[in-house]
């Protein structure tokens, strides 16, 4: 049996049995039948919870003449985000702002929720700064091509100056079509690893001064931790802005 | 002719190094990968902070010279500064994937 939380207990005890079978029936043998849920799934599933009911929760509260506290808050970092993101991209960026927040609210709460004794930041395991990397990343490119259609593509080609000939455009092209390629698939990695490193080498740094010193010292390195996390749900949501900036921005 | 003599002294000195090849494999096998992880840790986060600095001092001196403009010159900042962060965090990766 793995070392689980009890939250992560609580879920396979309850579905260990029904979420095994299914992926037996995908040809996946889970490591430990007993418990298929990883603590990191379990977590980001107790986030997704948690939003949905936060959302349901202001949906149900929105009003125009009295708005409350809650209200007050979201429409604190929806400006903050469609602000960033119109500086950014540009016009028609108020499209992005529901991906953008929803990725940064889920984002913040992944990293912050590895504070509260009970509980571990699902974002210090590779595979969940993998997902949302990708997530971003599709996002992008979907934008790109729902923008400009096929001719998304050209993107890839590198810059195009008309005014060169022919004979140099079209070798320039060649050469920068995997160098493009290279650099898309290297921005879903820096974003993982970023992200990633981050959260995981808090957890280290607080774990070797814990060692050495228990009493003080660690809630230094973790008031850093909230530090960080605000600080990389930043760069993260910044970052996906300037990407979808390149792939939806029109030339002037 | 005092080069020559220096380049004689040198490797003279390397004479010195045989008795450790000797041994090799003798005594418990030192942890090389853990050494060099030491070493490129030390080295990836020295860059980082040059590159940092350099970063931050242009930042202070164009709000210094234009605090109206502080908005984009603060987004550039942040930007440029978790962008050179995250080169040295790629170094600190390789180390937990790779020592033991």
């Amino acid at each position: 049996m793995p070392e689980q939380l009890w939250f992560t207990a609580i879920l396979n005890h309850l579905f260990a049995g029904p979420i095994t079978a299914l992926l037996r029936l995908l040809h996946i043998e889970p490591k430990y039948p007993q418990a298929p849920i990883h603590n990191a799934v379990a977590m980001e599933l107790l986030v997704f919870l948690f939003l949905v009911a936060v959302f349901a929760l202001l949906r149900s509260q929105l009003s125009v003449d009295k708005p409350g506290a809650l209200q007050h808050t979201f429409e604190g970092v929806q400006d903050l985000i469609e602000g960033q993101s119109h500086e950014i991209i540009g016009d028609h960026s108020e499209a992005h702002t529901p991906f953008l927040m929803v990725l940064a609210f889920f984002i913040l709460l992944c990293n912050l929720i590895g504070l509260i004794p009970g509980f571990e930041s699902p974002t210090a395991v590779p595979v969940v700064p993998l997902g949302c990397a990708i997530c971003a990343f599709f996002y992008y490119q979907a934008q790109g091509f729902k923008h400009a259609g096929p001719a998304y593509l050209a993107h890839f080609l590198g810059p195009s100056d008309k005014s060169m000939s022919i004979f140099i455009r079209i070798p320039l092209a060649i050469l920068m079509l995997p160098i493009e390629i290279i650099s898309h698939l290297a921005r879903v990695l820096s974003l993982t690893i970023r992200l990633f490193a981050n959260m995981y080498a808090g957890d280290m740094v607080t774990l070797v001064f814990f060692s050495l010193v228990p009493l003080g010292v660690p809630i230094l390195f973790l008031g850093l931790h909230i530090g960080v996390s605000l600080l990389q749900t930043y760069i993260f949501i910044l970052l996906t802005t300037v990407y979808l900036a390149g792939a939806v921005a029109e030339e002037h | 002719m005092r080069k020559l003599s220096n380049l004689f002294m040198g490797l003279s000195l390397l004479c010195f190094v045989v008795p450790a090849l000797a041994q090799g494999g003798e005594a418990a096998a030192t942890n090389w990968v853990a050494i060099t992880a030491g070493f490129s840790m030390a080295l990836a986060s020295g860059l980082c902070a040059l590159g940092q600095a350099k970063a931050t001092a242009s930042a202070a001196e164009a709000l210094g010279r234009n605090p109206a403009a502080r908005p984009g010159i603060q987004l550039a900042l942040i930007l440029g500064l978790a962008l050179i962060e995250s080169l040295a965090l790629y170094t600190l990766v390789i180390i937990f994937a790779k020592v033991k």
